[in-house]
């Protein structure tokens, strides 16, 4: 018997993988409380689709051609209603337009793409890891661009036309995450988070709007806790592909029109446009002068449906602690 | 006890580095690779390195190597008497404390500095044990060399090295400013003459390999660059992007050209631009 994730040999009885932890299949737990996730009656051919992100799958796939995520994982959520983003095996292939995409490697992957003529992608200049010599690289021209910095650096978005392979990946351990675009829809994504898209999907951003100042001393300074801006992408005619790089494991869920959830502001990774946002602070009924001082607050963000928002599981700290409070753009507060 | 005459035929051929190994082995004896993973390859023609499985034990010449863990891993050397290996200093983890260390005589060497220290390749000798381990996520890469073979390394990226390596290492000055702040570059050459020896590297993030047809090229972040044949040879082209509003950025990539082999790491270290 072999893992079926990491491929190591496993005793007779293994419950678990040795190599990997990876539960063996026999023993997981059922996922496919056979929910047919949403299984359109009028396609014989597309019986399921991908609970992640929604691709009609093939009956024999192993992986959905969509996202790569492996299909035996698909559907696995928390009782909480959280959908874990589902698990990918090494040299897992998505397709989009007429180009592939192969996902290598676990710690930092690689996102390997076989651009076809016709089709192009772009990111921000840092990411690329690796091209073929002939395929040509190009500054985009973005409006209002210089208004924004990437991590020090001007943001420059290039992209690369097909055909030829071109090959991204980012400066840090985490998890590759395939968005696929479909026609019409659009998804708010945290700044910093995005790797490369295709040339179908429109980009733009938006100030964020969520803010607080806080003072120490004789300085103010102006916190933005999921960033002053956020990144949308939209799709066109045809379906496109959006990649994001995120920290720690993925989990998504959809909310119903009026539905709130507290997260940490820092854990957001992309939500619908549709999704709501503002602050939201709790402490204690204390008359204790220290419980001004925001660092000692709780602090959320609140997201209010209808639509998907995203959460990965490892998070940034935000800066500013034991700073009073000065101001804040619109919040909801919580004694207890 | 059993009939060694028939034991040749059966041999299983590691798909990493080509050594035999008994057809019972689960891991190769001389890299580490395990024997009954198929290869990872992907449609561009990248190589993953062999994921090493935790605790597998690597042979060379009589002295083994002990892979710990798989995030970060660590090597942990079994040194026999009248074995050695080198390495810098500042990757060292633990050792016994009889083990003696030892600095290398090289020429040139204080010329190069590494973060404001002397850079230094200490020796450690048998009989003993000493562990080695690196400051990040990624992978163990065991290069085994064979005799004749010639590699070069992305500096401060080989973990250790075994005795029988001869050790070097060549400046480029082409990358002067794209790579080190404007120290110039170093890559370490590794040669191995007469009997076959023991080369470990860490990679940042995943590691790959591909091999370079003669006349063959790529293009690589330079941050990505991990180790090449001596036969690959390295040049920078540059990019000039975003001529308008932006002021320009420019963007340089390394042109690696075949024959032989070049290996890159996912998580590139990234270089600040001017």
């Amino acid at each position: 018997m072999f893992c079926a994730k990491c491929g190591s040999k496993l005793g007779a009885d293994a419950r678990f993988c040795g190599a990997c932890g990876a539960m063996v299949a026999a023993y997981a737990p059922a996922p496919a409380v056979a929910q047919p996730v949403a299984a359109p009656p009028a396609a014989p051919y597309h019986a399921v689709r991908c609970s992640w992100c929604g691709s009609p799958l093939d009956p024999t796939a192993t992986s959905c051609p969509g996202c790569g995520g492996n299909v035996s994982e698909m559907a696995v959520s928390t009782r909480s209603g959280w959908l874990q983003l589902p698990g990918r095996k090494d040299m897992a292939k998505l397709q989009f337009g007429q180009s592939t995409c192969q996902i290598e490697g676990l710690y930092v992957p690689v996102a390997d793409m076989k651009l076809a003529p016709g089709d192009s992608v772009y990111f921000a200049h840092h990411v690329l890891l690796w091209k073929d010599p002939d395929i040509a690289i190009t500054a985009m021209s973005l409006k209002g661009a210089w208004k924004r910095v990437f991590a020090g650096m001007p943001l420059i978005m290039t992209q690369a036309a097909g055909p030829g392979r071109i090959a991204f990946s980012r400066d840090a351990p985490g998890e590759l995450i395939a968005v696929p675009i479909h026609p019409g829809q659009s998804v708010d994504v945290r700044e910093h988070l995005f790797l490369t898209a295709t040339g179908n999907v429109v980009y733009d951003w938006f100030q964020t709007g969520i803010w607080f100042s806080t003072k120490n001393g004789d300085e103010t300074e102006t916190h933005y806790p999921v960033g002053a801006f956020m990144d949308r992408f939209s799709g066109t005619q045809q379906p496109g592909l959006l990649l994001l790089h995120a920290a720690g494991n993925v989990f998504v869920r959809t909310l119903g029109p009026g539905e709130t959830m507290l997260v940490k502001p820092t854990a957001l990774i992309f939500k619908d446009p549709t999704v709501q946002m503002h602050l939201h602070f709790e402490r204690p009924q204390t008359g204790f002068v220290a419980w001004g001082s925001w660092g000692n607050r709780y602090l959320w963000l609140r997201v209010v449906g209808p639509g998907r928002v995203a959460v990965q599981s490892s998070f940034e700290h935000l800066h500013g602690e034991a700073s009073y409070m000065q101001g804040h753009s619109y919040a909801t507060e919580m004694r207890w | 006890m059993s009939t060694p005459v028939a034991e040749p035929l059966e041999r299983l051929q590691c798909q990493w580095c080509q050594s035999l190994n008994p057809k019972s082995a689960l891991a190769c004896r001389s890299c580490g690779a395990p024997l009954d993973v198929r290869n990872l390859v992907s449609e561009s023609g990248w190589r993953e390195a062999p994921r090493i499985r935790d605790m597998t034990e690597i042979h060379f010449s009589n002295s083994t190597c002990q892979v710990e863990g798989e995030i970060v891993p660590v090597a942990e050397i079994n040194l026999s008497p009248g074995d050695a290996i080198f390495f810098e200093h500042h990757v060292m983890l633990w050792k016994d404390e009889t083990v003696p260390l030892t600095l290398m005589a090289l020429s040139g060497g204080f010329k190069r500095a590494f973060a404001g220290m002397p850079f230094l390749i200490s020796v450690a000798t048998g009989p003993g044990r000493i562990a080695f381990s690196r400051d990040a996520t990624g992978e163990l890469v065991v290069l085994p060399l064979h005799p004749g073979m010639e590699v070069d390394v992305r500096e401060h990226a080989f973990l250790l090295s075994s005795h029988q390596i001869q050790y070097s290492f060549v400046r480029i000055e082409g990358l002067a400013n794209i790579l080190f702040g404007g120290q110039g570059m170093y890559m370490d050459r590794f040669v191995t003459a007469g009997s076959p020896g023991l080369l470990v590297l860490h990679g940042y993030g995943n590691v790959f390999e591909r091999v370079l047809k003669p006349g063959e090229s790529i293009m690589l972040e330079p941050g990505a660059f991990l180790y090449k044949d001596s036969s690959v040879t390295m040049d920078v082209e540059f990019q000039k992007l975003g001529a308008g509003f932006f002021g320009g950025t420019t963007m340089s990539l390394a042109r690696m050209t075949g024959p032989g082999r070049v290996g890159i790491q996912s998580m590139y270290v990234h270089h600040k631009t001017e």
